[in-house]
C-alpha cells in the first residue's frame, strides 16, 4: 500500500515539476528504466514468495540502475555502447520475464 | 550464497558462475539476496524494529525515484517525438514548396521559349526557320514525331535474403543498363530519343544514386521506357545488335523484363532545362526589336550545350 502510494507520489512529482533531462544523460534514460523495472519485478515476486527484504530491494534498485548506466557509459567510452545496451536490455529482459512469469504463476496459478 | 530454485532455497549451496551462468540466469531470475535475507529472518538475525522501519522509508524513497523516473523517461520520449516529426514535416514542406516552384518556373520558361521561338520565326522566316528547326530537333530543343523504336526495361524479382534481411539487387535495372541502350539506340541511327518521357540531348546524363536511376537528375523509376525516333530497322538493329543480345542474357539469368518493338507513331517532348554553357550572346549585339537585322551570326546562338 505504502509501495504504491510512493510510486503515485514519485509520478506526481514528475508531473509538477516536469524536469528536463541534460542532453548528456539522455541516452542513460532507457537503460536506467529498464534496469529500475528489473529491481520492481524482482521485489515484486519476493512479495509473493514471501521472503520481501526491504534493504535488499533498495540496493538492487540503487546498484541496478547504476550498474546499468556505468556499462553503457563504457560501451560508450568503447565505442560499443550500442551492443553494450542491447546487452544490457537483453539480460534485464530475460530477468523480467522470468520475474514476471513466477508472478504470474502466483497470481493465477498458472 | 545460496541458490534459489522457482522459491524453494537451500542454505548451503554455493551460487556457482560456472560456464551454466546463463542457463541459471534464465532459469532462476530472482536475485538471490532475497533468499538471503529471508535465511537471515529465519536465524533471527534480522534488523531490529526501529531500522527496519528506516529501510522501509528508504524503500518508499526508492519508489518515489522510480515513479520519478518513470515519468522523466515518458516526457523525455515524448518530448522528442514532436521534434522529430516537426522536422520531418518541414523538410516535406520545403520539398513541396519547392517542387511547386521548380513547376512555376519551368513554366514561366517555356512560355518564355515558346515567345522567343514566335518572335524569331517573325523576324527569320522561310528557310532559315526551317534550318533552326531541325537543328532544334536533333539537339533535343524542339518536341519531334515519328516512327522509331521503343525498348522497355524492367526489374526482376529482387527477393529478400531471410536469413540476412538483404535484398538481392542483381535484376535491377542499373543505370549502366541504361546508358548501353541509349548508346545502342544512337549508333543504330536514333535521332532523338527520350527514357519515361525525359527527352535526352548530347549532354544527357544517366546516373545512378543508391538505388535510384537520375536522367539529368530528375528520379525514372522501373519499368523503363527508351523510346526512340530513328530508322524503321531500328528495333529489329537493337535486338540483332550487342545490346539486344545483352539484355535477353540478362533475362535468362536474372529474370529482368526486356522488350524491343517498333513503334509507328510516336512524340517525343523537347528537353526541358536546357541552358547555354558555351555561347553567349554577345554584349554588342542589342537589336532592336522589329528591326530587320535578320541573319546576323551572333544574334542567333547556337544552343549547342547545356
Amino acid at each position: 500500500m505504502i509501495a504504491v502510494l510512493a510510486l503515485i507520489a514519485g509520478v506526481v512529482l514528475g508531473i509538477v515539476f516536469h524536469p528536463t533531462v541534460p542532453p548528456g544523460l539522455q541516452p542513460y534514460l532507457p537503460i536506467a528504466v529498464v534496469a529500475a523495472l528489473d529491481a520492481v519485478f524482482g521485489g515484486v515476486r519476493a512479495k509473493l514468495d514471501g521472503i520481501f527484504d526491504d534493504k535488499q530491494f533498495v540496493v538492487s534498485f540503487v546498484s541496478n540502475v547504476l550498474v546499468a548506466g556505468v556499462i553503457v557509459y563504457l560501451g560508450d567510452q568503447l565505442g560499443v555502447g550500442g551492443q553494450l545496451s542491447t546487452g544490457v536490455v537483453v539480460v534485464l529482459g530475460v530477468r523480467i520475464f522470468g520475474n514476471v512469469a513466477a508472478i504470474r504463476r502466483h497470481l493465477f496459478r498458472a | 550464497m545460496t541458490s534459489v530454485d522457482g522459491g524453494r532455497w537451500d542454505g548451503n549451496e554455493r551460487r556457482s558462475f560456472a560456464p551454466d551462468f546463463l542457463s541459471e540466469l534464465f532459469r532462476n531470475p530472482l536475485d538471490p539476496g532475497y533468499a538471503d535475507a529471508a535465511a537471515r529472518r529465519a536465524r533471527g538475525e534480522g534488523p531490529s524494529g526501529a531500522t527496519r522501519r528506516i529501510i522501509s522509508g528508504i524503500t518508499a524513497l526508492a519508489l518515489v525515484a522510480l515513479g520519478f523516473l518513470l515519468v522523466v523517461a515518458y516526457q523525455q520520449t515524448m518530448a522528442d517525438e514532436p521534434a522529430r516529426s516537426r522536422a520531418h514535416d518541414q523538410l516535406v514542406g520545403q520539398v513541396q514548396r519547392r517542387r511547386t516552384e521548380t513547376v512555376a518556373l519551368q513554366d514561366r520558361a517555356d512560355r518564355l521559349r515558346a515567345e522567343v521561338a514566335t518572335l524569331r520565326d517573325r523576324e527569320l522566316g522561310g528557310a532559315a526557320v526551317a534550318r533552326l528547326r531541325e537543328l532544334e530537333a536533333a539537339a533535343g530543343l524542339a518536341p519531334v514525331r515519328g516512327r522509331g523504336a521503343k525498348i522497355t526495361l524492367a526489374d526482376g524479382p529482387t527477393p529478400i535474403n531471410p536469413l540476412t534481411g538483404e535484398r538481392k539487387t542483381e535484376a535491377e535495372v542499373k543505370d549502366t543498363d541504361l546508358q548501353l541502350a541509349s548508346n545502342a539506340l544512337w549508333s543504330g541511327g536514333a535521332e532523338a530519343i527520350a527514357i519515361n518521357g525525359q527527352r535526352l540531348t548530347a549532354t544527357s546524363t544517366i546516373r545512378q544514386a543508391g538505388e535510384a536511376i537520375l536522367v539529368d537528375f530528375r528520379p525514372v523509376t522501373s519499368p523503363y521506357e527508351v523510346v526512340a525516333i530513328g530508322p524503321d530497322s531500328l528495333a529489329a538493329d537493337f535486338r540483332a545488335g550487342y545490346a539486344g543480345r545483352f539484355f535477353e542474357e540478362l533475362v535468362n539469368r536474372y529474370g529482368m523484363a526486356y522488350d524491343a518493338a517498333e513503334v509507328n507513331d510516336v512524340t517525343l517532348d523537347a528537353a526541358t532545362d536546357l541552358n547555354l554553357r558555351l555561347a553567349r550572346p554577345s554584349p554588342s549585339a542589342s537589336p532592336l526589336p522589329g528591326s530587320s537585322r535578320s541573319g546576323t551570326p551572333d544574334s542567333t546562338p547556337s544552343e549547342g550545350g547545356r
